[in-house]
């Protein structure tokens, strides 16, 4: 019985408290990606202007580790049962690249123009939690150009 | 073309979506599932324990023996129920099984029948009982459920439930392990259809040995007579109305013409024999 209720109000918490940091993140996320809006991360290899015109090139790359709050992972143990898409997942891969994605922006400083830009994500702790995922790192790596104006 | 920052107006990665009424969605489709699969196990086993035989009954009762006789208490009563069991089994009740009688010090008043022929009775029972009729007609109910099958229906359906705890739940789980402890006590209660069964077999096999049936209808007298409801709660709630079961035994008296005898009383220093 104890354990029932261990589990019960590590379910609730998770959703409240999972909720509530998801909402804030998402809320800062939204606030950072239109102040970067100057700065366009594209995967085109190149850009139209001339080599000349390039002054400078340098990897930017930026990270981010989130993880899955309990309620969401009890969830989506449940989808593994039926099948379908794990909604519940859905936002915590979307925060973590959307994270990576303007952590490599702030990098660049005041590059031009990030391109071949790419989108890596690995899982985190597999073995530490064997229930699957638990929490994931998004990584963004790309080429920060500046070009002369 | 000229470049015009600005942010997607949705994102369509992330599904627009109720988690609460995905869980319970889920969850509701879990429990469905659940009950199903132990409906339909349940019936298997019913459909199934006809064809056990009682070698590989034996064998599955073995696993219990050690436990059974942990809690064992061999006493002159004890002897006594064996002699009782063996007399029911050599003269009238002829089972394929080598019953192993385990008296239990417990206040109780009930006696179970689990697989491989082991029967427990409990001392609050032989504290109850008043004559040697009156404890075979309950020997001879247990036995009833071996001439049945019942008590593997009984097991049968608890090993289910519990297959589907520690599926779900993990071997460790203390929730599994709490399952199994009270599971195998309410799972062994039978259907009334059994009880009235067992009891039918046991007016029979009374008639046979004692060829009178004084002490049949005793016991549930006792019961409906007894004032505290709560020490026979385990036994009632297992056991159909005693009301309906005296008048059902009666009936069967009546129709086939059985004698009522002068019962044979218990050897005398019974209540003094103690544990």
């Amino acid at each position: 019985m104890n354990n029932l209720l261990f589990f019960l109000t590590l379910i609730a918490m998770g959703y409240v408290v999972g909720t509530l940091v998801e909402k804030r993140h998402y809320r800062s996320i939204r606030d950072r990606e239109t102040k970067f809006l100057y700065l366009p991360a594209v995967t085109m290899k190149t850009v139209t202007s001339p080599d000349q015109k390039v002054t400078s090139a340098e990897l930017v790359c930026g990270s981010a580790v989130i993880s899955i709050d309990y309620f969401k992972r009890f969830l989506a143990s449940l989808r593994n049962i039926f099948g379908g898409t794990v909604k519940s997942y859905e936002s915590l891969i979307d925060r973590a690249r959307r994270e990576a994605l303007i952590r490599m922006k702030e990098m660049a400083g005041d590059a031009t123009v990030i391109v071949n830009v790419r989108i890596e994500t690995s899982t985190i702790g597999r073995n530490a939690n064997k229930k699957g995922v638990g929490c994931l790192e998004a990584l963004a790596y790309g080429t920060a150009l500046t070009l002369e104006q | 073309m000229k470049y015009t920052p600005r942010q997607p107006g949705s994102n369509v990665n992330v599904t627009p979506t109720s988690p609460l009424r995905e869980l319970f969605l889920l969850t509701a489709g879990l429990l469905g599932m659940v009950i199903v699969i132990y409906i339909v196990l349940g019936l298997a086993v019913d459909l199934i324990v006809p064809h056990i035989s009682t070698d590989l009954e034996n064998k599955m009762g073995g696993l219990l023996v050690g436990s059974l006789e942990a809690k064992d208490s061999d006493s002159k009563r004890g002897t006594h129920v064996r002699s009782i069991v063996e007399e029911l089994q050599d003269r009238c009740a002829r089972l394929p099984y080598v019953f192993k009688v385990h008296i239990h010090n417990s206040p109780t008043v009930n006696a179970v029948a689990l697989p491989g022929g082991h029967i427990i009775v409990y001392t609050g029972l032989l504290d109850k009982v008043a004559s040697e009729n009156e404890l075979a007609f309950i020997l001879a109910h247990e036995m009833g459920h071996f001439a049945h099958r019942d008590h593997m229906c009984g097991m049968g359906r608890a090993f289910v439930f519990i297959t589907i705890s520690t599926f779900l739940l993990g071997t460790d789980s203390i929730i599994s392990k709490m399952l199994a402890n009270t599971l195998n006590l309410t799972e062994m209660s039978f259907s009334r259809k059994q009880e009235t069964r067992a009891d039918e077999f046991a007016l029979e096999t009374l008639y046979c040995d004692y060829g009178h049936v004084a002490g049949a209808t005793d016991f549930f007298e006792k019961i409906s007579k007894a004032e505290d409801p709560g020490k026979f709660g385990h036994y009632l709630a297992s056991h159909p109305e005693n009301r309906k079961r005296i008048s059902h035994l009666e009936n069967i008296i009546r129709s086939k013409g059985f004698k009522f005898g002068k019962p044979t009383p218990l050897p005398e220093p019974w209540k003094q024999f103690k544990e």
